[in-house]
């Protein structure tokens, strides 16, 4: 019994109703516009019959960060490579606003949805819907929390291998520079699942080398640039000898960057005084850093492996076949060593070309 | 007053008429469905009213208690904060993963109590702090809404909790449910400030709360209760915002409250207080939630929604200036 709403009664209500006023007759009149349409005319469907082209809503929670961006345009493109038309929607970080555009989609009678989520519970009854009305969803780069009858596919980072794997090559930076160093971790929005992998990944690389690695401060973002660089500057005057900073996302380093600065410890890599940094993502800012010697590492996401992954789960969905319910993202790990190498395989290092 | 002068000059009669009249926003926003519907896919459709339903409800529970604030003259930033609080001790207290009242028969109806308790209580800190130690109600409202965000994050370490009971889950996805709770207490507002002398009361606190006084208005009762109102319409609203997404978030409505604001404004009810009716805010809140509705339905894209919705609200006010204007003017 969800979502029950008499709207093919709505005219008829309309005229039994006595005319109090010209008011009351007003709102009954807008209310058989918008819940009335059981009686007048359907919704449409996709423009074309036949071997009708396929249109598929996309739906981010926010543009906000490069990499967001990045994924939006990756699934628009794969989209319109494969002839199938694209219907998009921005949520602005508001998990209602995000309900009802998905349901806006379901209205338009799209053959299927790839959104990123607010977060892993609130987008539960948007898949409850999708699933309802038999639209496949395929959710980018975030997963939902698993719940009994909701069904979805998820393409996400492998978030705590390619962490544990980013954090691993810092340490052994770390190793080779002979002394221990007191480190410190940004963690995101810990109720987002992505947040907690790369938490975990980033113990799981320090575990077993305390000897060259002691975590002295964990900075709570929330994935907020503001609250990651007022923990970043206090984390760095209760302990002014930190010299290994990660960051969960690329996207708070200007806020790190603005804190180490104003504690006079920005250095090149290689030079006396430089603290081991690095982050997740892969973002334009984590390029320059790389391309101009401040950045150790980072790892990346492949946008563009989960974007054209997404398209073709949408489509098998529709074709019936069996998809896992989680696609994994390998990554890679770019850093000095690789940069030549691996940067054209990097989303940041092609938004900084465009 | 130019923009009343030229308005009053040239529009034909029964334009003329529709603009002067109270519920301009509700014309507004029939032409504004029967000029979309050609364009917007499924715009006039019963799944499309369902969804707008959705969205609109929650927050026109928490509109119509800022309509009673901003009506005596003060302003109540705390009431998304306060959604956010209910939200999560609420679901703490009914989840059945690790709420702290999870598989008891009395689960959601003390769930439910406590989140109008909280919104109720809350309310009462705000008026307290308001009529009583004479803080204005920006600081009193504005410092609520910085313990409260902040406390609501704290208890829940920022994670969304889940598991709600169905029982309480249909209280916002069942549709029949949600509207009847929502009609009744905006009806209830409605009439309240329109039929009795308390309501009276609230519009004379607004246009001068010291001519009130003297007349024999107890402006610090009025106050009071008007800021526990508003929170006790937050606590409602977080029973439908909650139970609509199956989650007690303690970010819950935390970017809500400029739609909430410009809905209530855009129904007529003045930011300097003593004018203002709950019907206005039900029209306001109607309006931009099709306004949002039909452009995602176009398909526009999400910079260019944000600009033409822009355009429309300042459209949208621009005509409720100049309609106070010529009604200033004649009279």
């Amino acid at each position: 019994m969800r979502n029950t709403w008499p709207g093919a009664g709505g005219s008829c209500l309309a005229e039994s109703i006595t005319r109090r006023s010209r008011l009351l007759a007003a709102v009954v009149g807008l209310g058989v516009l918008v819940v009335g349409g059981g009686c007048g005319r359907a919704p449409e469907s996709t423009p074309e019959g036949g071997g009708k082209r396929l249109t598929i809503g996309v739906n981010f929670e926010t543009l906000q960060t490069e990499y967001w961006v990045a994924g939006f345009e990756a699934i628009r493109s794969e989209l319109k490579k494969r002839g199938i038309d694209v219907v998009d929607s921005i949520a602005d970080g508001d998990s209602s606003r995000q309900l009802q555009q998905i349901r806006t989609f379901i209205t338009r009678k799209v053959d299927g949805i790839i959104f990123v989520p607010k977060d892993a519970r609130t987008c539960i009854p948007a898949i409850k819907a999708a699933n309802e009305a038999g639209i496949p969803v395929v959710l980018f780069n975030r997963p939902a929390a698993e719940t009994e009858g909701v069904r979805s596919v998820a393409i996400v980072a492998d978030n705590r291998k390619l962490t544990r794997e980013t954090v691993s090559f810092m340490v052994e930076q770390a190793r080779q520079s002979g002394r221990k160093h007191k480190a410190m971790v940004v963690v995101g929005d810990l109720g987002d699942a992505n947040a907690i992998g790369r938490r975990d990944g980033f113990y799981d690389a320090v575990k077993g080398n305390e000897e060259v690695v002691e975590v002295v401060s964990e900075v709570p973002s929330e994935w907020n640039q503001e609250k990651a660089r007022s923990g970043v500057v206090n984390g760095l005057q209760a302990h002014p000898d930190i010299s290994f900073i990660f960051t969960s996302s690329d996207f708070l380093f200007p806020a790190i960057v603005a804190a180490l600065k104003s504690a006079n410890k920005y250095h090149k890599v290689g030079t006396p005084g430089h603290v081991i940094l690095g982050g997740f993502d892969g973002d334009a800012t984590a390029y320059q850093m790389l391309e101009e010697g401040y950045l150790d590492a980072t790892g990346v996401q492949d946008v563009y492996f989960e974007a054209e992954q997404s398209v073709q789960a949408v489509l098998d969905l529709l074709a019936g076949k069996e998809v896992p319910a989680l696609i994994l993202d390998p990554g890679f790990v770019i850093h000095q060593g690789n940069l030549h190498d691996l940067k054209d395989r990097m989303w940041g290092a092609r938004v900084m070309g465009r | 007053m130019a923009i009343g002068m030229r308005v009053d000059g040239w529009l034909p009669g029964w334009l003329k008429r529709g603009v002067l009249s109270d519920h301009l926003i509700l014309w507004l926003s029939v032409a504004y469905v029967l000029g979309m519907a050609p364009w917007a896919t499924g715009f006039v459709s019963v799944s499309n009213a369902q969804t707008i339903l959705a969205y609109l409800l929650p927050v026109l529970v928490v509109s119509v208690g800022l309509t009673l604030v901003l009506i005596i003259g003060g302003i109540d930033l705390s009431v998304t904060s306060i959604i956010a609080l209910a939200s999560v001790l609420g679901a703490k207290v009914m989840s059945g993963e690790d709420g702290w009242m999870a598989g008891n028969a009395l689960a959601v109806p003390v769930g439910v109590l406590v989140m109008l308790a909280v919104g109720l209580g809350l309310g009462a800190v705000n008026g307290f702090t308001v009529a009583v130690c004479r803080i204005p109600a920006f600081i009193a409202t504005l410092t609520t809404m910085m313990f409260v965000s902040g406390f609501a994050i704290w208890v829940t370490l920022s994670r969304k909790i889940g598991g709600l009971p169905a029982g309480f889950v249909m209280l916002g996805q069942n549709l029949w449910v949600a509207t009847v709770m929502a009609v009744a207490v905006t009806w209830l507002a409605h009439g309240f400030l329109s039929r009795t002398l308390y309501g009276r009361w609230f519009y004379a606190v607004g246009q001068n709360a010291r001519a009130a006084l003297v007349s024999g208005v107890p402006v610090g009762r009025v106050t009071f209760w008007t800021y526990v109102a508003s929170g006790g319409f937050a606590g409602l609203s977080a029973i439908l915002f909650t139970a609509g997404l199956e989650t007690g978030n303690p970010e819950m409505a935390r970017d809500n409250l400029l739609d909430v604001v410009g809905a209530v404004v855009i129904g007529g009810t003045s930011l300097y207080g003593g004018r203002g009716r709950v019907l206005g805010t039900v029209f306001g809140v109607l309006f931009l939630a099709l306004v949002d509705n039909s452009l995602n339905l176009v398909g526009l894209t999400f910079y260019t929604i944000t600009m033409v919705k822009g355009g429309v609200i300042l459209g949208a006010a621009l005509l409720d200036t100049a309609r106070t204007r010529i009604l200033a003017r004649t009279g």
